[in-house]
């Protein structure tokens, strides 16, 4: 599903973000990516999602080797892969349904199946009958969830989420992260940038951890503890 | 991909369908944003609509300038006002000089009574002339130069003319046609930069108005772009939007001309009436008012294409 071989990247103004990164993420699994602030975990999310380029090695994602991708083919990339952000990025100025449509709507899905995925997204992350609803009008934690729905809408077959807790308490990040872990029953694949790690270990996933750029440590699900 | 299954099957959608669901969608965004700030949109709908008026306006004038030109007729003939004391043997006797010139194609002799019953039939000189107890007017020949003949041969000839001792005014009605032709052929060009220079204005004012839709709603944009939207899809509402604007613009323009033409739909019937029918006035054909709109469409288009692109290749992601 994701693999990552000897991948570095270096930014133009000479740091180094991730240095011989090596791993693999299966299909339908469950991965947390941790570190302390300036680890790497952003960058590492930002590549597989081509935001920016590995500097060296290879990245596969969906069997697409990255390096080889051309600038054009980037947005079919994007479109299977569900983004969720620590701010959320809602459109403020549209709806909740019309926020979670976009995606479909660059996919060019049709009106009344936009309709439809949407309800049923909203649905799935405990916001039945809120498409209505402007998005100023929703708590941070339901922000979230709508942010989550759009990233779910499409039916990605991954989903990256960078910090997707960070502006929340402790309650509500338990919520959002237990919705996450719906979403991997249902066969997706996902990879959770957080710094969390009281959270991490409560959810007992898969957790690699960075430094400065290096994968320090790659725990399995069983052993977090 | 497993998870593909997991809230059922995409369905498979032609290339043409996508594309003209992105489209509806487009439009219906780029009409949303413009309806979200109505008086700036007027505003910049109003400053092109005038710019675009303007070398219509121009036009209109051009082109009935060049009707003008055809009613004062398109020979370059020459009327020899001869001297009252000229009689009619005089008169043949100068038109048979002038006859075997070889600059000359034809004359015509016009005897005082043709000409009185000429004044006679305009509007307005009926009362005048039957008040006279005699006629004033003199014989007139009207010399008509070889059809091959240049401006430089029939000036030689009119001074030629001019120089016979029966001859009282020579009018050289082709230096009229010819200076007027010259008026117009200069005021064409005139229209040309001017609705260049306005044109290019346009476009900016578009492209400005754009601009800085597309900087207020940056985020907007960065969002489609990380959720996979084209290039193409994320400048799609702001073409629209430039499109909108110029047709928009370009009916104003349209009926600020037809209205111009109104108002002067009186005062250029009199004239056309005191030249007894003989000159034409009209407005601008629906053809050419037509084609305008869809200059105006273009621009608006161009305009938003140049900000668009500017604004896309600065936030490539």
């Amino acid at each position: 599903m994701i693999r990552f071989e000897s991948v570095s990247k270096r930014y133009p103004e000479g740091r180094e973000a991730l240095i011989d990164l090596t791993f693999t993420v299966e299909a339908g699994e469950m991965l947390f990516v941790t570190g302390h602030s300036g680890a790497g975990k952003t960058t590492l999310l930002k590549l597989i999602a081509l935001i920016e380029r590995a500097s060296r090695g290879a990245i596969e994602v969906h069997g697409r080797n990255l390096a080889r991708l051309k600038h054009r083919d980037i947005p079919r990339l994007r479109r299977d892969i569900g983004m969720v952000f620590q701010d959320h990025r809602l459109l403020m100025d549209r709806s909740v349904a019309d926020n979670v449509a976009l995606p479909l709507v660059i996919a060019g899905i049709p009106r009344e199946d936009r309709g439809k995925r949407v309800r049923g997204a909203l649905e799935k992350v405990g916001l039945a009958g809120r498409g209505k609803d402007a998005p100023a009008g929703l708590s941070t934690g339901e922000q979230q969830r709508v942010g989550i729905a759009r990233a779910i809408v499409g039916r990605p077959a991954l989903i990256i989420a960078d910090e997707p807790t960070g502006n929340l308490d402790p309650q509500l990040s338990e919520e959002i992260m237990q919705l996450f872990v719906g979403l991997r029953q249902t066969g997706i694949t996902i990879l959770i940038a957080s710094h969390d790690l009281a959270l991490l270990k409560r959810m007992k996933q898969r957790v690699v951890v960075l430094d400065h750029g290096h994968l320090i440590d790659d725990v399995p699900a069983s052993q977090v503890a | 991909m497993s998870a593909r299954v997991a809230m059922g099957s995409p369905v498979r959608h032609s290339r043409v369908a996508m594309w003209r669901r992105q489209h509806a969608w487009c439009v219906r965004d780029s009409l949303r944003q413009l309806a979200r700030r109505p008086l700036g949109s007027a505003l910049t709908v109003a400053v092109m609509g005038l710019a675009l008026a303007l070398p219509l306006a121009f036009y209109l004038l051009l082109t009935n300038l060049q009707h003008l030109a055809t009613a004062l007729g398109d020979s370059q003939s020459v009327s020899v006002f001869l001297k009252s004391s000229v009689a009619a043997d005089g008169a043949d006797k100068l038109a048979a000089t002038l006859r075997v010139r070889a600059d000359v194609a034809g004359v015509t002799v016009r005897t005082p009574q043709q000409g009185l019953a000429e004044l006679a039939a305009m509007q307005g000189f009926g009362d005048a002339i039957k008040s006279l107890s005699d006629n004033p007017l003199p014989f007139v020949l009207l010399v008509e130069p070889r059809a091959d003949a240049d401006r430089v041969q029939v000036e030689s000839m009119v001074a030629a003319v001019r120089a016979l001792p029966d001859v009282d005014l020579v009018q050289d009605n082709g230096q009229w046609r010819a200076r007027l032709d010259a008026l117009i052929a200069l005021g064409r060009r005139v229209t040309l930069l001017l609705a260049a220079l306005l044109g290019a204005a346009a476009v900016l004012v578009i492209g400005n108005t754009v601009r800085l839709d597309l900087r207020s709603r940056g985020d907007e944009i960065a969002v489609q772009r990380l959720i996979g939207a084209s290039a193409a899809f994320v400048r799609r509402p702001y073409l629209y939007e430039g499109v909108w604007y110029g047709l928009a613009a370009g009916i104003v323009a349209v009926l600020l001309v037809l209205v111009l033409e109104a108002v002067l739909a009186a005062p250029v019937r009199d004239l056309v009436a005191s030249y007894a029918g003989r000159l034409h006035f009209g407005g601008l054909s629906w053809v050419t008012l037509g084609v305008a709109l869809a200059i105006a469409v273009a621009l608006g288009w161009l305009g938003a294409w140049i900000a668009s692109s500017r604004h896309l290749a600065r936030t490539k992601s």
